[in-house]
């Protein structure tokens, strides 16, 4: 208890340790969890029965995951909301932290480092060391050019920073898979939607 | 106290979840809860308005006093109130949520402008808000200016949301925005504002 305390009680200068501390309590104590190894062959079983329906067009397969992500986003944040009740980030950065330190955590168990900044402060990537979704996961020939395996994910962030009103554009720039150096997804913040902010927030 | 009525209000501010736990309830007709709900959400942004500066910036004061969640600046916290309305027997399934509570430490209340609170001479109100604009309210059966009170409800409020989370959102077949016609929900929900 007093480590998740700490998480909501940070100051700037310990926020990093202790929004890790906090998401590790939630992780632990307070999510149910099912095994690794039946949720990445799913997940396989799905892209591959998806390269088999679209007849391997891979941007059509591409597509459909991100559709299929972006369905799960804007119901998984609620789930994140009600287990973190986190206040609203007050800066991109702030959100970058609380993707990877307390969501990629909580539901995927890693916690993936972020970098690229752009210069303006409005995109940056998250580079996943290590990928649940593809643990086992060899591109055939004909895949790996265009096929981003592990496009759910893009559409799961779109669809989670639509719901707390951030309009982004979330993409894959690289991907260990097709022989890159490293995995890397790209956001991009377009606007934030102040519109669509619920009235009575400071 | 007890809990009379939860009601569940969606961004666009329509009702889409209405349920009365006491028997003598004061019977309302769903026009007249959806019409509630639409005044309950014009009042929040109204409310947003006029919240006098002085209380802002009191609000903002003590988030310097380094007791506020790091987000928010002036987003007040609500204490944690034990594992009261919770599931008491350990070994019940909570969803995707592990035992013996939703959760064990003070959150940060979002909704630092807007109403939370309404006391008439018969009942009292209570809203929690999330960050995507879901309102949950709590109508009680007593009038209560408390302070534990109100932690008490803000505590319930966010155990509904989540369950809210695990058996509205995760039900495959409920569309968004729509009303919520899940039974496992019901039941649960049952149960949580029973053990209050």
């Amino acid at each position: 208890m007093s480590a998740s305390m700490s998480g909501n009680t940070a100051s700037s200068s310990s926020s990093k340790k202790s929004l890790k501390a906090f998401s590790d309590d939630i992780w632990k104590n307070k999510t149910a969890k099912i095994n690794a190894e039946l949720f990445t062959l799913t997940y396989g079983s799905i892209v591959s029965q998806l390269c088999t329906d679209y007849e391997r067009d891979f941007a059509k397969v591409n597509k459909q995951l991100y559709s299929m992500g972006y369905n799960i986003g804007v119901r998984l944040i609620e789930d994140f909301l009600a287990r973190t009740a986190l206040p609203r980030c007050d800066s991109l950065a702030k959100t970058s932290e609380v993707i990877s330190k307390c969501a990629f955590k909580i539901f995927l168990n890693v916690t993936p480092q972020i970098g690229n900044w752009s210069s303006n402060k409005d995109s940056f990537s998250i580079f996943l060391d290590e990928n649940p979704l593809s643990e086992f996961v060899e591109l055939p020939m004909d895949a790996a050019r265009e096929l981003w395996y592990s496009n759910i994910l893009c559409g799961v962030l779109k669809g989670a920073l639509e719901m707390v009103q951030m309009d982004c554009d979330v993409y894959f720039a690289s991907d260990v898979l097709k022989g890159d150096q490293t995995t890397e997804l790209r956001v991009k913040l377009n606007k934030i939607l102040k519109d669509e902010i619920p009235a009575g927030e400071d | 106290m007890a809990i009379q009525t939860i009601l569940v209000i969606n961004k666009s501010g329509g009702l889409v979840y209405q349920r009365d736990f006491v028997a003598t309830a004061p019977r309302l007709s769903s026009n007249e809860y959806l019409i509630l709900a639409g005044t309950l959400q014009g009042i929040v942004a109204i409310a947003s308005q006029i919240t006098p500066k002085s209380l802002q910036i009191a609000g903002k004061g003590s988030a310097k006093g380094g007791v506020e969640p790091a987000g928010g600046a002036a987003a007040p916290l609500v204490p944690y109130v034990g594992t009261l309305g919770a599931t008491t027997a350990s070994g019940t399934p909570m969803g995707s949520f592990l035992g013996p509570d939703y959760f064990n430490d003070a959150f940060a209340s979002c909704n630092g402008r807007g109403l939370k609170h309404v006391t008439t001479d018969q009942n009292s109100l209570f809203l929690y808000q999330t960050l995507t604009g879901i309102k949950f309210v709590a109508v009680s059966t007593q009038p209560t200016t408390n302070a534990m009170a109100v932690a008490v409800a803000e505590n319930l409020l966010r155990k509904a949301y989540c369950l809210y989370a695990d058996y509205v959102m995760k039900n495959p077949f409920y569309e968004p925005e729509m009303p919520i016609k899940c039974e496992l929900f019901d039941q649960k929900l049952g149960v949580l504002v029973g053990q209050l």
